[in-house]
């Protein structure tokens, strides 16, 4: 396999504050990978160092075996698309569409025309006057139909509904089956994009928490679930990552589980519940939340 | 494992007009609303020209009037119209274009072309109305928005510079400022502007002292208009040069 980006000890100081601190990762042509993370955990710092929009304080970053900063030669194969994204004055959606094909090289006019359908977009209104959702979709299109080797989302979808949002992850994975391509997709939305995801990159405080196939990450923990004693004679000794008792019931997160545990547990009378993505996450930057808490 | 190293064309040119290409865009800010103004402050200006040389009773009165209508500035908010356009090319076309992939570099030659070209058909557009108005005895009533005092009304060639000239200015002027504003925020641009009053404090007090005003004075006179303007390029260079160099390190 080959690395589309690889990220060596990057670290990005604003002033006092530490948005990025000494990550390294590698992220693998053609998958579609889930940038995850509280809101300020750094998941848009990254991906604006990754696309040489802001500048490193200390680490190395290789897109494509360059540098990305002022490369034009990496970044006409990248687009970012960001929720914050500035529009010039006065431009029209249609400004946008007629202006995005002199920059990316791939553009796919006929793919545009079919997710301004889908998305019913307004070409003429002022972007000004658009509506939130409106909005997102401008990017979510430009996103799309260019086929960029590598396309950043961060956060896509902002005041889409959900139709609009099951049409951006339809057309997302429809196309990227005819066009392979690297994609990062950051989101709080992790379960409706859990199917999505090839590979998942965690970022709590800066800092990569996880990174792991999304495969992996499914089968890393599950929760056990059934009457308190014997969920509790069956997780003695066993690290719990998450509690929860009701009544005379309890069900316990507990990290992977093997085949003979498994068997083990249904010998107990236990339920083994797979734990969704998103109650990962969760976990995993709860309790390392608690791990800085009890070691400050 | 490796790393994929394809063989990748930088095209240079082609980016660079993309981005030029990117400010014609939408051609409502840059051409249509402005000539439009122009136009409509050219027809108030007819209207008021006609009352003015209408009420005038002798010939010597009307001599007075057209005295006092080679001072107008209504032309003046083209100037400021392409100090805001360079201005908004920096604070919301630069977020944009790094927003399609551009580079730093790349966006700052694309946008330079773009607002020269811009400065020099406004400037010939100007320069060819100045030659109407003499042509016509200013609109056969005498009036003057394109031939007013401050402008050079020599030949082509100063003309051209003349009204090429100032927009420039102002354009690099606008353009150098924003660019501080993006790389170093309101900060950024508040020390810019303490640095140039300060500057511009010490310049007045170094000409009192040395009671060099009149010599000032001389020399504006010998300029000229043209001349005047003329010098102003380097100040517009020099902007233009600055406005490069802080961009090439500043964020969207």
């Amino acid at each position: 396999m080959t690395a589309a980006i690889e990220v060596t000890g990057l670290t990005k100081r604003f002033g006092k504050m530490l948005a990025v601190d000494d990550v390294s990762i590698r992220v693998e042509e053609n998958q579609i990978t889930g940038l995850l993370g509280r809101n300020g955990a750094g998941k848009t710092t990254l991906m604006q160092l990754i696309t040489g929009q802001q500048f490193a304080t200390s680490g190395l970053i290789s897109v494509f075996g360059e540098s990305p900063v002022e490369n034009a030669r990496v970044l006409r194969d990248v687009c970012f698309i960001k929720e914050s994204q500035k529009y010039p004055e006065d431009f029209a959606p249609k400004h946008v569409f007629a202006t995005a094909p002199l920059f990316f090289p791939r553009w796919d006019a006929e793919l545009a025309e079919q997710l301004i359908d889908d998305f019913r977009l307004p070409l003429h209104r002022r972007i000004k006057k658009l509506s939130r959702g409106q909005l997102s979709s401008i990017g979510v299109i430009v996103g799309l139909a260019s086929r960029a080797p590598l396309t950043l989302f961060d956060e896509p979808y902002l005041g889409l509904d959900a139709v609009a949002r099951q049409v951006f992850y339809d057309r997302l994975l429809r196309d990227y089956a005819e066009h392979p391509r690297t994609v990062i997709l950051s989101t709080h939305l992790i379960d409706e994009v859990s199917d999505l995801l090839e590979h998942v990159l965690l970022i709590d405080d800066g800092r990569i928490v996880m990174d792991e196939t999304a495969e992996n990450v499914r089968g890393s923990a599950s929760a056990v679930a059934g009457p308190r004693s014997s969920v509790d004679a069956f997780v003695a000794g066993r690290r719990v990552l998450h509690r929860d008792d009701i009544g005379g019931l309890s069900s316990v997160t507990i990290p992977g589980l093997g085949y003979d545990d498994r068997l083990a547990a249904t010998a107990a009378g236990l339920e083994i519940v797979p734990v969704s993505l998103q109650q990962l996450v969760i976990r995993t930057t709860s309790i390392r939340a608690e791990e800085l808490e009890t070691s400050a | 494992m490796t790393t994929t190293a394809i063989d990748r064309p930088a095209d240079t040119g082609g980016r660079v007009i993309a981005v030029t290409r990117l400010h014609f865009a939408n051609a409502v800010n840059t051409f249509v609303v402005p000539w439009a103004i122009l136009g409509a402050i050219f027809l108030m200006n007819l209207g008021i020209w006609a009352i003015i040389i209408g009420v005038a009773a002798t010939e010597s009165d009307r001599a007075d009037a057209r005295a006092g209508l080679s001072w107008s500035g209504s032309t003046g908010f083209i100037f400021i119209w392409m100090m805001v356009l360079a201005i908004q090319a920096v604070t919301l076309t630069f977020p944009f274009a790094l927003g399609y992939s551009v580079t730093r570099r790349h966006f700052a030659l694309g946008t330079g072309l773009a607002l020269g070209i811009l400065a020099l058909l406004y400037g010939a557009g100007l320069t060819l109305l100045s030659y109407i108005e003499d042509w016509t005895g200013g609109w056969g009533l005498g009036g003057r928005m394109f031939t007013a005092v401050y402008f050079d009304d020599g030949g082509l060639g100063s003309r051209l510079l003349s009204f090429t000239g100032i927009i420039l200015f102002f354009m690099a002027t606008g353009a150098a400022f924003s660019a501080i504003y993006m790389r170093w925020r309101a900060w950024g641009l508040g020390a810019a502007f303490v640095l140039l009053t300060l500057a511009t404090g010490l310049m007045i007090t170094g000409f009192t002292v040395t009671s060099s005003w009149p010599a000032v004075g001389e020399w504006l006179v010998d300029a000229g208009q043209t001349g005047v303007v003329a010098w102003s390029l380097i100040p517009t260079a020099l902007c233009a040069v600055l406005g490069y160099l802080v961009l090439s390190r500043a964020t969207p």
